[in-house]
């Protein structure tokens, strides 16, 4: 299959009327955009990223600019998981850039990467938040197909985050390890062979004020095979929030449980994302 | 006829005592009351024994040197040598950077800058009184690697020397800690210690080539450890 150079830009912007839309949107394939769906009761828009190929394969590079406007709300959601196929030479690359100015309000929530067997994949984002910008910003990924029996096979898989927050950079992570490598790390961790992970990060000058309950309810998710935590980052009113689980089932509650402890102070996140 | 007799002495780099007095435990950076993240995965169950805390070095410690602090030393060392004043500030911010857990991030920078202070009061008007008032007027946080590389410039230690240095100071501090925390011997420890410092030149070697963008290292269980210190109902460290 030939290797693909995909693109998927558009920045969200508030209408007078107060609705989001897109604007100066264009991709190219694997990158596909639904119709975006604009929820009128919660006042946001909602877009479905689709891969309408197989999936990410070697020597596929993909790069993303969103930019999200003072004003507009935005969740991004993918309706499946993003798979990372065998490559038996080569690497796949995404770099992402997305932008949230001051007053915006941007969830970023795809769906689990699964990286299969032999595969190389990094993906570079760049975050870039005004102030008082507000995002859920959540990389979920699985250690395989595990439905197949197969984990912890990936050849190399490099994660990195810049976060920067009024210009200063504010968060720098850069998870690169092969499948047996985190394997061994998840075991010394007691995680299983199974686990699953989400690294996420939160901003909003309306966390600060609350952070004591919602840490707290946040905090009262962690049981046996679910690990979960958040702290702080050096910047004003953000934080990273980390959890391992022991399988998929329980990422998806986890994550269903995180947007319902985190809505009463970031209402945004109390919006249906339309899944089946 | 030279009637001094031979000491021997002359045969000494001047910059070692310099830097076995930073690698000292009396040496006043507070780094005796941090346990780097450890106490929280000793309460997590994680590390409990000898054994696992042996695989903590390996796989937790030395890993995290090679790509975070090593780097982060030699890249200072390199800066210090003009000095190039903005990019020792941008390492120091990419130091902190680095650290998402507040606790991990605060250890580093609160040691990094009373080693700063320390310096400036030990070496005045020297290259340390310099990035002292650099770093207040840059506002830079602290960062102990970039303290090191400090350390190792003020008493012309070559590069590979402060990065053993900041090695073996960060691996006895988490075995020190380990003590603490584990019923474990000291010998059993000294074992440890030992086993670790054989792998460390190779991760000094890893470290001398990385650039900014290949520094980082994650480790969701340690991060999420560490962020649920923040708030034990008992806890012996800082950090």
């Amino acid at each position: 299959m030939a290797k693909l150079t995909g693109h998927l830009d558009f920045r969200a912007v508030p209408r007078a009327d107060g609705q989001t839309v897109l604007k100066d949107q264009s991709f190219r394939a694997p990158f596909h955009l639904s119709k975006p769906y604009w929820d009128s009761e919660a006042r946001i828009l909602i877009v479905q990223v689709v891969n309408p190929t197989a999936g990410i394969l070697a020597g596929d590079e993909l790069d993303v600019r969103i930019e999200v406007e003072r004003g507009a709300a935005l969740i991004v959601t993918t309706p499946g998981a993003s798979r990372v196929f065998t490559m038996r030479h080569g690497a796949a690359v995404a770099r992402q850039q997305i932008s949230v100015a001051d007053g915006a309000w941007l969830e970023w929530i795809p769906e689990p990467l699964v990286t299969h067997r032999e595969s190389t994949f990094r993906q570079i984002t760049r975050l870039e938040l005004g102030a008082s910008a507000a995002v859920f910003y959540a990389d979920q990924w699985m250690p395989g197909r595990l439905g197949h029996g197969e984990a912890w096979a990936w050849r190399q898989l490099e994660l990195l985050l810049e976060v920067r927050q009024a210009n200063r950079l504010v968060l720098c992570e850069r998870m690169a390890a092969s499948g047996p490598e985190l394997r061994s790390i998840a075991a010394l961790h007691g995680s299983g062979p199974e686990a699953c992970f989400l690294n996420a990060v939160l901003a909003g000058p309306a966390l600060g004020p609350t952070e004591g309950t919602w840490r707290n309810e946040l905090e009262r998710l962690q049981q046996p095979g679910i690990w979960i935590g958040v702290s702080s980052l050096a910047g004003q009113a953000a934080w990273t929030l980390k959890v391992v689980t022991e399988n998929a089932r329980r990422l998806r509650e986890t994550v269903r449980a995180i947007r319902a402890a985190l809505a009463p102070h970031l209402p945004y996140l109390a919006t249906d994302l339309r899944k089946l | 006829m030279n009637s001094a007799p031979a000491t021997g002495i002359e045969e000494i780099p001047a910059w070692l005592p310099g830097l076995l007095q930073t690698c000292d435990s009396a040496y006043p950076t507070g780094g005796y009351a941090h346990s780097g993240g450890l106490e929280g995965l000793v309460q997590a169950g994680v590390v409990r024994d000898a054994a696992s805390l042996g695989r903590h070095l390996q796989e937790i410690i030395l890993p995290a040197l090679r790509q975070v602090d090593l780097p982060l030393a030699a890249q200072a060392w390199r800066a210090l040598a003009r000095p190039d004043w903005e990019r020792v500030g941008e390492l120091c911010f990419l130091s902190s950077a680095l650290r998402p857990a507040r606790e991990l991030r605060l250890a580093a920078e609160n040691t990094g800058r009373q080693r700063v202070e320390l310096l400036a009061h030990l070496h005045p008007d020297s290259l340390a009184t310099a990035f002292h008032a650099e770093a207040v007027r840059g506002r830079w946080p602290g960062a102990h690697p970039i303290a090191a590389a400090l350390e190792g410039r003020l008493w012309g230690a070559p590069e590979q020397a402060v990065l053993v240095s900041l090695g073996y100071s960060t691996l006895a501090a988490s075995l020190a800690a380990a003590m603490k925390l584990l019923r474990i011997g000291q010998n059993a420890a000294q074992g440890l210690l030992t086993t670790a410092l054989r792998q460390l030149p190779e991760a000094i070697t890893t470290a001398r080539q990385l650039r900014d963008p290949e520094m980082g290292w994650f480790n969701p269980w340690l991060e999420i450890a560490s962020a649920r210190h923040e708030s034990a109902d008992h806890r012996m460290f800082i950090s």
